[in-house]
């Protein structure tokens, strides 16, 4: 671990941006402009540049609109889609029956086919929250299927076999009838689309995304509403993916059935995931080449389902970052930082454990943080925790130790209200929260840390500790999607208060490396004060010390005494390693096969013969 | 009613063979194999090759194209599958889709999108049911899903390798100890799986008349059904449903017929049914 073998020094960045980012209006300005001059610039470029050109760019531009959404749900969510195409087509259906059919502005087209994209996804996502993991790519499979063979032929709706016919868009008495300025109105559309999704992942909601991809347990320990979000990325992928499936029919000037086949869908897949999935610019920039290239190139047609899902497998296998992967390595050599994997003495960053005051919350403070009364958790036959009853003192460091499979983070989990309990009652902070599901858990003053590291290894370290204060950034996630003023305000000050983090923490020059490349000591000092950070009244550690030389545990334990005497922190910790416990702890639960086995001082319970027998795996008397 | 039952029988036997090789994968390796359908329409285009231009004998022809399959299966689960094996599942569903879209791509790159018609090999009338004329295929399909689910009730009940391969997806480590090479394990399932598609995609083809590629990912829908209903990780369960799946098709194409794409929409139902209300299934044990 000591071994410092930097081949060149992590590049220090010393000044630490404190503002958060603006929201972009300046590229949005170009856009407007560019809208507004599009006319002119059409006919000033039909020279070498004529309509038929433009009309494939308009493919290019249009599917890499189209792909946003996608790369939102899969990348950012982690969710999947096998049914992309179904969505599209309702989008281009329902543009075809308001601008086609009823001879309504194209505007009012577009707004209708995004709110029937959003009820679609809504009610695919709605089974997803109680069924996880694979059966989605069943349910999203079937929906593309059902929707091809059954909706999008049905004569009275949407045109049988003959589709129907989406006319070139109409704003007031301008017509978008040259291809130009069809351009010029998809290149707005699709950089509105880019702009909003840039602008949510720049908020709590793009960084609750990314945490439930990641780890949904972790997720609602920070307070984070899984369901919740998991529904606005549904509904945010179905009302982008139908606004690109409008302009994608006001394009090909039809909705027709077999454009939204099953391998129309797989290809978006495709796309993403070769544009490297999370990647805005990648996936855009390989969906633009999927749009445009076989149109442009007649020949690679043939060969494009041959070679992408191919490159796919390759991607997969040997560069999971994909294209955004490979423009990121760029990005990093022009601005000359490389992502040098960052080594540090363990010894020395537990030493820097000191940790921020925590943000004033609500919370009351009590004598006893925590409460645990005759709590059972049973999983099928096995039962975990049998009628354990314990409590916390406030402003102390209570330990809880016994031999593997006492049911130690079991008692944890379900105190955070990740596992349910069967059986007694849990109070927090003064609070009864035995029937609260996780998320409002943590907003009762309760953080904890995680066996595995709790955190996004994927996410700069500011971005995690921006992750751990979700619960008080408090504006609504609709205003995040405009960035707007209040929105601002709020990163700004999640910002402030990461950045005064990682000085007290002396972590300044890790700040925007991802969490993956600090060393195990060091990721867990961050998480303890991510967790710490929102919750003043009780710090829930699950083996702190785990994974730590002896030597880091020893200052990691000094600094776990100093949050107490100093901040005023209450913790309840379970910990292997028994010096630290002795070293630290005012009282100490003692737990064996599920059951309380004693409480008592660290010398009463080593003393015991009882807790000498039972890690000895002897039979007590 | 005995019509429909007889056609739903002798349908459902095919979405039921299908269904069963999908659920061993994902028994083996939790797996949902997307590709298992694309691999199954090569099957049936190499066959075409096999006995159309080039005129080998059917058996032959057959014979080849299973053996191709069951070794695309295995190079993919060899190159793929096993490299990704840790990764999430949602990486693993990508990665069988694509490589679904990959067989596609090469169907279409070297028979071109023009349907194929495959000329039946059998020169019997098929037995008359309830006044059904059974095709051919179908009971062929019928006889091979009965045999296949004896076979597999046998291997995976008594034989030491299908135990193996049972306690492998729970517990990879467990059976590491026991000396067992993993490796083959994964193997052999995705090649069963994959000649199990290549032969369903040649019945499949021969009771459609003509076929294009992708012209499996209706039949993928159906069985997908099917595995859902039975369970998903139940191998009677895969056929039962399949038998399921194949009735209430017959039912609606007797009753309904003249509204397109019922029979997936029915079927896209029924998998949000079953997963949201009875996530086991009819025979599945719980998760």
């Amino acid at each position: 671990m000591a071994a410092k073998t930097l081949e060149r020094e992590p590049a220090v960045r010393t000044t630490f941006s404190l503002s958060a980012p603006r929201p972009s209006w300046q590229v949005g300005l170009v856009f407007v402009a560019f809208a507004a001059l599009s006319p002119f610039l059409g006919r000033a470029l039909s020279g070498p540049f004529n309509g038929y050109h433009a009309l494939i760019l308009c493919f290019g531009v249009t599917y890499a609109m189209a792909a946003l959404p996608l790369n939102l749900l899969m990348g950012y969510a982690g969710q999947i889609s096998l049914g992309h195409a179904a969505f599209l087509g309702v989008g281009a259906y329902a543009s075809g029956i308001i601008a086609g059919r009823l001879g309504l502005p194209f505007v009012l087209g577009l707004l209708v086919a995004m709110a029937a994209g959003a009820v679609a996804a809504l009610v695919i996502g709605l089974p997803a929250l109680r069924i996880r993991g694979l059966y989605l790519a069943l349910v999203t499979l079937g929906f593309g299927l059902a929707m091809y063979s059954l909706v999008f032929r049905l004569r009275a709706v949407t045109g049988g076999y003959a589709g129907i016919a989406v006319p070139r868009p109409k704003a007031g008495t301008f017509e978008f009838s040259n291809n130009m300025d069809l351009l010029a109105m998809v290149i707005v559309l699709f950089g509105a689309v880019w702009l909003l999704d840039r602008n949510l992942m720049r908020t709590k909601v793009g960084r609750a995304f990314l945490a439930l991809r990641e780890e949904e347990d972790v997720a609602a320990a920070f307070g984070i509403d899984v369901p919740r979000y998991k529904i606005y990325a549904f509904v945010l992928y179905g009302a982008f993916a139908g606004a690109a499936g409008s302009v994608l029919g006001h394009v090909i000037g039809f909705a027709q059935q077999e454009t939204f086949t099953f391998d129309f869908s797989l290809i978006f897949v495709v796309i993403v995931l070769i544009g490297g999935l999370r990647s805005r610019s990648g996936v855009a920039l390989s969906a633009f080449f999927f749009g445009a290239s076989p149109r442009l190139f007649g020949f690679l047609h043939d060969w494009v389902l041959l070679v992408a899902p191919a490159l796919v497998l390759f991607t997969l296998v040997r560069h999971p970052r994909g294209l955004g992967g490979a423009i990121a390595e760029i990005q990093h050599a022009i601005r000359g930082r490389r992502s040098a994997k960052i080594e540090s003495d363990d010894d020395e960053a537990a030493g820097h454990l000191a940790l921020p005051r925590p943000v004033a919350t609500d919370t009351r403070d009590v004598e006893k943080p925590l409460v645990v009364g005759d709590v059972v958790v049973r999983f099928g036959g096995l039962v975990a925790v049998d009628g354990v009853s314990l409590d916390v003192e406030h402003n102390r460091i209570t330990g809880l130790i016994g031999p593997n499979g006492a049911g130690k983070t079991t008692l944890f989990n379900a105190v955070s209200g990740l596992v349910q309990t069967q059986q007694g009652q849990i109070v927090v902070n003064g609070v009864d929260v035995t029937k609260m599901p996780a998320h409002r858990r943590a907003a009762a003053g309760m953080g904890r840390t995680f066996q595995q590291i709790g955190l996004v290894k994927d996410l700069s370290v500011t971005e995690n500790l921006l992750l751990a204060q979700h619960r008080l950034a408090s504006y609504d996630p609709v205003s995040a999607l405009g960035f707007l003023p209040q929105v601002s305000r709020g990163e700004r000050r999640l910002r402030e208060r990461a950045a005064e983090t990682l000085s007290v923490l002396r972590f300044e020059r890790y700040a925007d490396a991802d969490l993956g490349e600090l060393s195990h000591g060091q990721q867990r000092i961050v998480e303890i004060a991510a967790a710490s950070l929102t919750s003043p009244g009780l710090l829930l550690l699950d083996e702190p010390s785990a994974g730590m030389s002896p030597a880091a545990a020893e200052a990691l334990a000094e600094r776990l005494i100093q949050i107490r005497d100093e901040i005023g922190q209450t913790i309840f910790l379970i910990e292997h390693h028994l010096p630290l416990v002795m070293a630290t702890c005012d009282r100490v639960h003692v737990m064996d096969s599920g059951r309380l086995l004693t409480t008592g001082t660290p010398a009463e319970i080593r003393r015991n013969p009882d807790v000498v027998a039972a890690y000895l795996g002897g039979r007590a008397r | 009613m005995g019509t429909i039952l007889v056609i739903g029988i002798a349908t459902g036997a095919v979405y039921g063979l299908f269904a069963f090789g999908l659920v061993l994968v994902y028994k083996a390796t939790r797996v949902l194999n997307f590709a298992q359908a694309e691999i199954g329409a090569f099957a049936a285009f190499l066959t075409w090759t096999l006995t159309n231009p080039v005129h080998l004998p059917w058996a032959l022809a057959a014979g080849i194209a299973l053996a191709a399959s069951g070794i695309v299966g295995m190079a993919f689960e060899r190159l793929v599958i096993r490299p990704l094996i840790s990764a999430s599942r949602l990486t693993l569903v990508v990665a069988t889709v694509s490589a679904g879209l990959l067989v596609g791509g090469v169907e279409l790159k070297a028979w071109g999108g023009n349907p194929k018609i495959l000329s039946s090999p059998f020169t019997f009338r098929g037995p008359s049911i309830a006044g059904v004329v059974l095709p051919p295929p179908r009971l062929v399909a019928l006889i091979i899903g009965i045999v296949a689910a004896a076979v597999a009730a046998w291997f995976f009940r008594r034989t030491t390798f299908g135990l193996a391969l049972l306690a492998a997806a729970q517990d990879v480590v467990g059976v590491r100890l026991t000396g067992i090479r993993l490796r083959h394990l994964s193997a052999f399932t995705w090649g069963v799986s994959s000649v199990i598609g290549g032969i369903t995609g040649i019945v499949i083809a021969l009771s459609l008349g003509a076929f294009a590629p992708f012209f499996m990912a209706r039949l993928m829908l159906l069985a997908f059904a099917a595995a859902v209903v039975g369970g998903m990780t139940s191998l009677p369960g895969a056929l039962v449903g399949g038998v399921a799946v194949g009735v209430a098709e017959a039912t609606i194409a007797h009753f309904w017929i003249s509204v397109p794409g019922l029979v997936e929409t029915v079927m896209f139902g029924v998998i949000v049914l079953v997963l949201l209300v009875r996530p086991s299934g009819l025979l599945g044990r719980a998760a």
